[in-house]
């Protein structure tokens, strides 16, 4: 089955068009997979219809605090002993003062892991027709979809009856 | 007498509550919405924008950085620390002063963009990057003074933790080794946390640019399309830091308070600096928010449309709490000390209050507490731009002072009266100091040129969730939840 | 460390009844260990090396004043304040003489070990001093001489507590008390500073610091210092 992939324009206060116009693609039987929604601000899933997206960085960032947590650990109760020097009455690896450096060490992990997450997830590839058009940091809402070539025309005229604007072919840029 | 007595009816033109939501509309920018790519295209423009005083800016700063901060710390390394006024037994003197004051000043960014998202102060939507970029720079430059304040600068990796021949490792139980891996954490995180909300931003300067500034955007906005995976993981990131960054800003200033609080300096040996500290800082930072946002507002185009009047009452409310915070915990050190302190301590209150440094400690009440108090109050004082710019920036000159307090005229008071020593800063300090600011000041005209300075899709966000809504006879602000 | 057997507890004791406040000692640890001379506008904003020092003060109305004189140096702490807060361990507590070193090529110049002495027995170079040659003859070459940038302070003068201690194990018996004496020690004209090992219970460091008339300074601060002063007052014919 041949696809195209279109895409349309919605302006930004026309939400619950672009809701509508989902609906509409799911009722000439698109996927899921085959649309994705690109926009200049966020719009949560709900409003759009559309299922949950998945990240997961949240697990990476704990995965990194765990690492800044062992590297701390290592710090503070294997370095003193490598090479023995008594400072000032304090015991060689006293616990309140490893307290500090544990927790530094345990949030810089959280934190820089977090951005990998983020750039790891950002350049791994996504799934979901590509495309860009510059108007979406104008505040559009753009739906990208596969349509099947038998039901592109009239598919068409139904969106634009709701107000979208189809985006030529040839003018949809990569990002 | 050619006065036209206008009917009381008359003049109401429009329905009162048209004329209400008018004044709304003025007053709230979040319910004053304009078409997006209105909103892009003015901060755009304002970024690309330089005029000739720009850049006579740009060029004066710069060499003052050159001159005042590299020539004067370059000539202080060559020579030794003598060329400073410090001295036995005031070994800390203006360096470190500055070393707190910039660390407290880089609160700032943290405090808005982290502490009033994540308590939904809507209000701080147009202004966390600027704020944002004060901490990062206000980072960058205090951080140079752990280097700087060292006798030995050229070996000062030997506080880094790495693995060597001699198996040495730096000593985890000094404060300036916490101090060193909190600083890196809070750099790191700052910067990381301004890039974040940042990437849509450039993704939208990236589509309305041209030239090298096309390839610098392309490149920094990672691809960024706005596709709903995008925004998931961006929101789920930039809510991480969001809590998380918070113990980190309490913890960086902490440890510095504890520089001072963990050694046997009498009059520092005091458990309330670690709140002491923070709240100072927060106050020394919202301030410095305030300053620049007045100075943005006035010399960058478009930015009356991003930053109302609102802003700056809303801050200086926060302004007049941390002031009266920053009163609550000096008394309770100050009363404590005189009442039932050593001998060494009452003495080192009455210096601070009788002796040839006493005015540094006037300026430093009269700036924290006097003059937020007295004007703050006022809702009239509080909308006027260029009153809020004095009023912080008297409030930053009494936080300096405050800081200049604990640091050398406590040290040079201590247990052994043979001992005492008084403090004069030198002009290779001074200029070193001055020149710390200008590299800040100089940071962040490049970066007002180079990035967005409004986190537009931010605006927008906030834009789209608040409303006027009519309640009985008059019209308000709505706020819908749109995450 | 090498962790010895028998680890050496130095230790000294100066009678406050007897010190004339003459500078002897001042000198003479500055001969010794090589301490720069900083001029005179340096020593009057208070910038002088001097590992010892006598601290006057003057008591009393006119025309019955009277100074008293008490040489502060470095009192070793056994619990010293200025060892915990050096980041790269250039301040560290000697296992073998109990001392408290100063590491100079270790030292990055942080200055927090001198905020944190209550003593204040901790000097910095602020600068590289000249010495023109003929005058650098005079280094004793048993010490460093420290570039600008590093604390120093009174080490007990641990060099000839080592050449001490090293001659008596060449010669196969013990360090004798007396052996080792300290520059200002042995420039004393009225003698009233006695070195020598605390751990021996029968030293004269040792019967002479059980004195009724000994005090610590600043011991409530708990930095266990190594030198006792002795001071009766006028009672004692002081």
């Amino acid at each position: 089955m041949d696809t195209n992939v279109r895409m349309i324009l919605f302006k930004e206060d026309q939400i619950d068009h672009a809701a509508e116009a989902i609906e509409t693609l799911h009722t000439q039987g698109i996927p899921e997979k085959d649309i994705s929604v690109i926009s200049g601000v966020p719009f949560s899933e709900k409003i759009l219809g559309r299922p949950m997206s998945w990240t997961r960085v949240p697990q990476i960032a704990l995965a990194g605090a765990f690492v800044g947590f062992l590297a701390a650990s290592l710090l503070n109760f294997l370095t003193p002993n490598l090479y023995r020097m008594t400072v000032g009455g304090l015991p060689l690896t006293p616990i309140p003062t490893s307290i500090v450096v544990t927790f530094e060490l345990t949030m810089l992990g959280l934190l820089i892991s977090t951005f990998i997450g983020v750039f790891i997830e950002t350049i791994s590839p996504s799934y979901g027709p590509k495309g860009y058009h510059p108007k979406i940091s104008d505040g559009y809402i753009g739906i990208l979809f596969r349509c099947p070539t038998n039901v592109d025309e009239k598919t068409c005229l139904e969106l634009q009856d709701l107000g979208a604007e189809i985006v030529n072919p040839a003018e949809v840029k990569q990002p | 007498m050619a006065v036209d007595a206008k009917s009381l009816i008359g003049s109401q033109a429009k329905p009162h509550h048209e004329m209400e939501a008018e004044e709304l509309r003025k007053e709230h920018l979040l319910l004053d919405p304009m078409p997006r790519e209105e909103m892009n295209q003015m901060v755009m423009d304002a970024m690309q924008t330089t005029t000739p005083r720009y850049w006579a800016f740009v060029i004066g700063f710069g060499l003052a950085v050159v001159v005042l901060l590299f020539g004067a710390w370059g000539y202080m390394i060559a020579t030794g620390m003598g060329v400073a006024g410090i001295r036995r037994p005031v070994y800390w003197g203006i360096f470190i002063v500055s070393f707190v004051f910039w660390i407290g000043i880089s609160h700032a960014g943290t405090f808005v963009s982290a502490i009033l998202r994540v308590f939904k102060a809507e209000f701080r939507r147009p202004f966390t990057r600027a704020a944002e970029l004060m901490t990062t720079f206000g980072l960058a430059a205090g951080a140079l003074y752990p280097l700087i304040h060292l006798g030995r600068v050229w070996v000062f990796y030997w506080m880094i933790p790495y693995p060597n021949s001699r198996w040495l490792w730096p000593n985890f139980r000094s404060p300036l080794v916490w101090d060193f891996l909190a600083i890196t954490t809070y750099l790191l995180s700052s910067t990381i946390y301004l890039f974040l909300p940042l990437i849509p931003d450039l993704a939208m300067a990236r589509d309305r640019s041209k030239g090298w500034r096309y390839y610098l955007y392309r490149t920094l906005s990672l691809g960024w399309r706005g596709t709903e995976a995008e925004w998931f993981r961006l929101r789920k990131a930039i809510g991480i830091f969001a809590f998380a960054i918070i113990p980190v800003m309490f913890s960086v200033h902490t440890i510095v308070s504890w520089d001072f609080a963990v050694s046997m300096v009498a009059g520092w040996q005091s458990t309330i600096f670690g709140p002491y500290f923070i709240i100072g800082a927060i106050l020394s930072g919202v301030s410095a928010v305030v300053t620049i946002l007045y100075i943005l507002r006035t010399t960058m185009k478009n930015f009356d449309y991003f930053i109302r009047p609102e802003v700056f009452d809303g801050l200086g409310k926060l302004i007049l709490i941390f002031s009266m915070s920053w009163a609550y915990f000096f008394f309770n050190e100050y009363l404590l000390n005189w009442y039932g302190g050593t001998a060494v301590i009452k003495k080192i209150l009455t210096l601070h209050a009788t002796g040839p440094s006493a005015w540094v400690w006037y300026v430093m009440l009269i700036c924290n507490v006097a003059i937020p108090w007295l004007f703050l109050w006022s809702k009239k004082v509080r909308r006027t731009p260029w009153l809020m710019f004095i009023i912080t920036l008297l409030v930053n000159v009494g936080m300096f002072a405050e800081r200049y307090t604990i640091i050398p005229l406590t040290l040079g008071h201590q247990r052994s009266p043979f001992d005492w020593g008084i403090y004069n800063p030198t002009i290779i300090e001074v200029s070193i100091v001055l020149g710390t600011l200008c590299l800040f000041i100089f940071l962040y005209l490049l970066a007002s040129r180079i990035i967005p300075l409004i986190p537009v899709w931010e605006v927008q966000e906030g834009q789209m969730s608040h409303t006027l809504r009519k309640v009985g006879k008059t019209t308000m602000p709505s706020v819908t939840e749109l995450e | 460390m090498a962790e010895n057997q028998n680890n050496e507890k130095w230790g000294m004791v100066i009678d406050l009844d007897i010190c004339t406040g003459c500078q002897a000692c001042v000198t003479a640890c500055s001969m010794e260990n090589n301490i720069h001379f900083v001029g005179e506008d340096e020593m009057a904003y208070g910038r002088g090396l001097q590992w010892m020092r006598i601290r006057r003060y003057w008591e009393g109305e006119y025309p019955e004043v009277k100074p008293t004189h008490e040489p502060m140096l470095c009192q070793q702490c056994g619990n010293a304040p200025c060892e915990s807060v050096c980041p790269v361990f250039a301040s560290v507590h000697s296992e073998q003489e109990q001392i408290n070193l100063q590491v100079y090529n270790r030292c990055i110049g942080t200055r927090y070990c001198a905020n944190n002495c209550p003593y204040l027995a901790r000097t910095f170079n602020w600068f590289d001093y000249e010495l023109p040659s003929p005058m650098n003859a005079y280094l004793n070459p048993d010490v460093s001489v420290r570039s600008r940038g590093v604390m120093e302070k009174c080490t007990f003068c641990v060099q000839r507590i080592v050449k001490g201690r090293q001659k008596a194990s060449a010669e196969g018996r013990e360090i004798q008390d007396g052996e080792v004496t300290p520059a200002c020690a042995q420039a004393c004209p009225t003698e009233s500073i006695t070195f020598g090992r605390l751990d021996d219970p029968e030293s004269r460091v040792s019967r002479l610091a059980r004195n009724d008339r000994g005090f610590r300074e600043l011991e409530e601060l708990g930095t266990e210092p190594r030198v006792t002063y002795l001071k009766g007052g006028m009672s004692y014919g002081g």
